[in-house]
């Protein structure tokens, strides 16, 4: 009769683990993402400067960057920092093959992406600005004068801009980089 | 009573990291769905991703296609479920879901292409041989094949990943039928 406590004790202790192992697990899972060390923007970040344009090696066995990457796809990125004023980003579009702007925040989410057919006269164009600077902006704007600017509101204040070019063969790769070493992104004065 | 709480502890501690640890190296969030071989997530990237998808997303490092950019499917076994095995021959083809472009490529677990002496790690819809149906065979293997030929370099397994590009399906990917996708049939092993 001695076991019974004995195994008790055991199903005590199982029990306690088991409700510490699933806080453990949920803690680390909702907490990876906050820690953010491996993430997309840590490895561009040592790269180059923000708003500078830095074109990703082609994937390949070598390019041990970014994982998943298409070899057949050329990639370019910018940083940007809001707190030095919107941010206007213009690429220009091949219109003969696929290329896309995509707008990702700190943590990595994509709050808005464009493909080359949204392009006005070749040119991929966005404005990227903050909840506030959209305020000041549209108080501005001019009633009479149609807003001809695509207007992205990015939740946070730091992030990146990646375009993507696809090159249809394996021969016009070169020509997809040249297409995405075009991606520019400069500061504009913050609105008054 | 406090020996017995701290060993909980422990142990509790060990458990929770080591599944932790384990569900990450599956890979997958909650949303992912299967489509035969291939699984998709098709909120990666999105602001409403499930914790698992965005835990995996920070690890991985990987930059994620957007839903109006693209769709990343990847498969790690063929369509009768057993593991991709480097020494067998793979038959890849037939059809994908619409889309303007896609790519197949050969990936190892990491998600990177894996080195060959051919240099070939993927295709795309525009280069590939085509046969008079408009449809497509992508042998998979170690040793060159005639036609379209993605090598398997190295021993290792590996995962094949088709991407389509700018794909009516972006939105609704969890609903693609079966008979779309590309089937991968093991034809013969050494």
């Amino acid at each position: 009769m001695n076991l019974k406590p004995a195994a008790i004790n055991v199903l005590m202790v199982g029990l306690g683990a088991a409700m510490v192992a699933a806080l453990v697990h949920i803690v680390a899972i909702l907490v990876i993402p906050l820690y953010a060390s491996r993430d997309a923007f840590a490895r561009l970040s040592p790269l180059g400067p923000v708003n500078a344009t830095i074109v990703l090696p082609q994937p390949g066995p070598q390019a041990r960057l970014i994982p998943f990457g298409d070899p057949a796809i050329a990639s370019s990125f910018c940083r940007y920092d809001l707190s030095a004023g919107p941010l206007r980003v213009k690429a220009p579009a091949d219109p003969s093959g696929f290329s896309s702007l995509s707008f990702h925040t700190r943590r990595g989410s994509i709050f808005y992406a464009i493909t080359d057919k949204a392009a006005t006269h070749g040119m991929l164009e966005a404005l990227v600005l903050t909840e506030e600077q959209l305020r000041a902006l549209t108080a501005k704007d001019d009633e009479d004068v149609p807003v001809t600017d695509l207007r992205i509101v990015s939740a946070t204040n730091s992030g990146f801009v990646v375009m993507r070019s696809l090159s249809e063969q394996p021969s016009l790769y070169p020509s997809a980089e040249s297409a995405v070493r075009a991606l520019n992104c400069a500061n504009e004065a913050i609105p008054e | 009573m406090l020996v017995k709480a701290l060993i909980a502890c422990v142990i509790g501690l060990v458990v929770g990291l080591w599944a932790t640890a384990a569900s990450l190296r599956s890979g997958r969030g909650f949303d992912a769905a299967t489509i035969g071989a291939w699984t998709v997530s098709e909120k990666a990237g999105a602001p409403d991703a499930d914790p698992y998808t965005r835990a995996n997303l920070e690890r991985s490092g990987e930059i994620p296609l957007a839903a109006g950019e693209g769709l990343q499917f990847i498969a790690r076994t063929d369509d009768s479920g057993a593991t991709l095995d480097p020494r067998c021959v793979y038959l890849v083809g037939h059809k994908t879901p619409p889309a303007r472009y896609w790519t197949l490529s050969l990936i190892d677990r990491q998600g990177f292409p894996v080195e060959n002496p051919a240099g070939r790690y993927g295709f795309r819809s525009s280069e590939i041989v085509r046969g008079a149906d408009g449809g497509f065979v992508i042998a998979v293997s170690a040793s060159a094949h005639s036609g379209n030929w993605l090598p398997i370099g190295g021993k290792d397994r590996f995962a094949l990943a088709l991407r389509l590009y700018d794909s009516p399906v972006s939105a609704t990917a969890g609903a693609i039928d079966k008979a779309a996708m590309p089937r991968i049939v093991r034809e013969s092993c050494l």
